[in-house]
């Protein structure tokens, strides 16, 4: 049976009802946050710049060039981050709940972590089918989609295909005129704006692709060797050959019998190149490359918007860095 | 149906089990439903998880838990995508956020077994039942997330400092489980990481209509992760204390519970861990130690240590190895335990919180 309340314990309740009053004391602070938390406060108002949240450096920097002054674009992972590894810092949270466009790679290189940053931004603005959602891989074909049954056997695959588009000049315009029009559709009175300034870019970028490809020519056939399958748009575009890759599957630790075996096929392939970017560790690379002979080429990965780097400036510290094989 | 399998939601498996050794002195004391429980093989847990959005403004999870014993409803709750003014509601069955593990399922924790804080204060299903959250984002600077949550206060195994196992009814809002949370989260700088959280926990208890238990804690998180370079190695500083106190005739029964763990990973495939707990007796008003109605046993303090080791060959599978150390003052002697613990995820699983 129950038993009944004591009333020389109502004491207890003394603090809880304590605190009650002391936040109705401070209702007027709840109440004016309330109303900076409303849609009409939030920052995407016709006179002040549109709020672009990017996924990663490459694609902030295009948004940054495309819109100028009429955008404020912040980016969630930082160049020097492997995307497919971000932890998803309530931080980023807070940046995606105050956007007006979300800008990401897609093709579930984001996977890991954007979903539950989106969930927990409470922003319908850039909710997946709103206009400030915007899966930029829809502007470009799309290599390694797996064909037949996809397993987790043959490693971390993406399923959809390969995301690592973005070190490709030629797809990249086609994402620039992807971001310019989404920009312009969120603000049609600036679309004419966006748009011009996407050819000037998309110029620049031609120009510099054909400089870029004048300076990198006698690679194009080249035998080289990757860490991971993230230069495969870099080979399309340059015409390097990947013979293998020190990831015996795509997310897997080299193992000892791999990297015997992947040395034996570099030396027979006659690889002059091993590529990999700064967050992969380099120790398994080196020896690698020393015992088959390959140059070890450390690729930057990605602008450093901080210091306002354009995409076309980090892309040629990249060939810069390719330049460098003998 | 042409295109159907792109409707699917998201599924996933996870498998846990484990081989354990108790040591010479027998029976463990852990307090988790799906912890080792017994020498030689355990089956822990094969959860099921089910996500997707259901249109442009809910969304809907659903967990469920196939053990020995049985299936069970772990969670199941729709979100909401689009309410405004950063306002965000969940509503269904749920693990209530109070302190920092609560709402993790075992596949998210650093350690095989359950922390003694939630097992001992919610059940060992840890603290949750079917209600409503409402939560909501602040527009501070700093990421600032208030959520107050009702819900039953009834479950042996969810809610066992309230109702429990004893269900007294809802007669009006007191009778109901009331969770309330501030949670901000500082960036100290590109690699440093800082969560801190307060909890309270406020609904009736069985020992009679009017009977009030309060939980109130306090948690942190501080997480170092380098962001340039390839080195991959994490360290995580983790921390909850919890207060209790529960009206029961003629007396007002208050205990401290916490516990700190570290973790230090190294490359992506490597970890280690150590943490302690800690659960004092429980005293009355007078600051005597009295029974426990819900614990008898649990006369004095008790501490725990454990320490372990975890591999992931990939990011979907996990080997770890732990060892346990239990000093419940009331024995003669402390308790060991040995766990050489193996999880699978298959499928695609939904990304974790930080």
């Amino acid at each position: 049976m129950p038993f009944d309340w004591d009333e020389r314990f109502e004491s207890m309740r003394a603090p809880i009802h304590r605190t009650i009053r002391s936040v109705a004391r401070f209702r007027h602070l709840v109440l004016l946050l309330l109303c900076g938390s409303l849609p009409g406060a939030s920052p995407a108002r016709a006179h002040e710049p549109l709020r672009v949240v990017a996924t990663t450096a490459d694609l902030g920097a295009l948004a940054r060039e495309i819109g100028a002054d009429r955008v404020r674009v912040s980016v969630l992972a930082l160049p020097t981050q492997d995307p497919h590894w971000v932890d998803a810092r309530p931080s980023l949270a807070l940046e995606l709940s105050r956007a007006d466009l979300l800008l990401y790679v897609g093709l579930d290189l984001e996977v890991g972590w954007l979903p539950t940053l989106l969930l927990g931004a409470r922003n319908p603005r850039i909710q997946p089918g709103a206009p400030g959602h915007l899966d930029c891989s829809q502007f470009v074909d799309v290599l390694e989609v797996p064909t037949g049954r996809v397993d987790r056997a043959q490693g971390d695959v993406h399923p959809h295909g390969n995301p690592h588009y973005m070190l490709d000049p030629r797809r990249v315009v086609r994402v620039v005129r992807g971001i310019a029009d989404r920009l312009g559709r969120l603000q049609p009175a600036a679309a004419s704006h966006y748009r011009s300034s996407a050819e000037a870019l998309v110029g620049r970028i031609e120009r510099a692709r054909l400089d870029w490809e004048r300076r990198l020519a006698r690679l194009r056939g080249t035998n080289a060797v990757s860490y991971h399958r993230s230069v495969s748009y870099l080979a399309d575009w340059l015409g390097l050959r990947f013979v293998g890759h020190v990831e015996p599957r795509p997310g897997i630790p080299p193992n000892p019998r791999h990297v015997a075996q992947l040395i034996a096929a570099a030396r027979a392939a006659g690889a002059r190149l091993l590529v990999q970017e700064s967050w992969h560790p380099t120790n398994t690379s080196r020896l690698i490359a020393e015992r088959a002979g390959m140059r070890l080429v450390v690729l930057p990965t990605g602008p450093d918007v901080r210091r306002g780097e354009s995409w076309t400036r980090y892309m040629d510290r990249l060939v810069t860095a390719l330049e460098a094989v003998p | 149906m042409a295109g159907s399998g792109l409707m699917n939601p998201d599924l996933s498996v996870v498998l846990d089990v484990a081989v354990a050794y108790f040591g010479p002195r027998g029976q463990p004391i852990g307090t988790g439903a799906h912890d080792p429980s017994r020498n030689g093989f355990n089956f822990q847990q094969l959860e099921v998880a089910i996500g997707s959005s259901v249109d442009p403004y809910f969304r809907l999870d659903a967990f469920l838990v196939f053990s020995e014993h049985g299936v069970e409803v772990e969670e199941a709750f729709g979100t909401t995508l689009a309410l405004p003014a950063r306002l965000q509601l969940r509503a269904g069955r749920f693990l209530h956020r109070f302190g920092r593990v609560n709402a993790t399922h075992p596949h998210g924790w650093s350690f095989v077994d359950q922390n003694l804080l939630v097992g001992r204060l919610f059940g060992p299903e840890g603290g949750g039942g079917l209600g409503v959250e409402l939560s909501w984002l602040s527009p501070l600077p700093w990421w600032l997330e208030l959520s107050a949550t009702s819900m039953t206060a009834s479950g042996a195994a969810s809610a066992r400092s309230f109702f429990g196992g004893r269900d007294l009814g809802v007669r009006d809002p007191r009778d109901l489980l009331h969770v309330v949370t501030v949670k901000q989260f500082f960036a100290l700088d590109d690699d440093w990481s800082l969560l801190t959280g307060v909890s309270a926990a406020l609904g009736p208890n069985a020992t009679g209509r009017a009977n009030r238990t309060d939980i109130v804690g306090l948690d942190g998180y501080l997480r170092y992760r380098p962001t340039r370079g390839a080195a991959q190695n994490a360290w995580t500083l983790q921390v909850e204390i919890a207060h209790r106190r529960r009206q029961i005739p003629r007396d007002v029964l208050a205990d401290w519970n916490g516990y700190a763990q570290l973790v230090w990973q190294w490359g992506r495939p490597w970890a280690a861990a150590a943490r302690w707990e800690y659960g004092s007796s429980v005293r009355g008003l007078d600051g005597q130690p009295v029974e426990d109605p819900l614990d008898p046993d649990w006369t004095a303090d008790r501490h725990r240590g454990a320490v372990a080791l975890t591999h992931w060959p990939t990011e979907f599978s996990r080997i770890r190895l732990q060892a346990t150390s239990d000093f419940p003052a009331w024995l003669d002697a402390p308790r060991l335990a040995l766990f050489c613990a193996l999880e699978l995820v298959t499928g695609a699983h939904g990304a974790h919180a930080f």
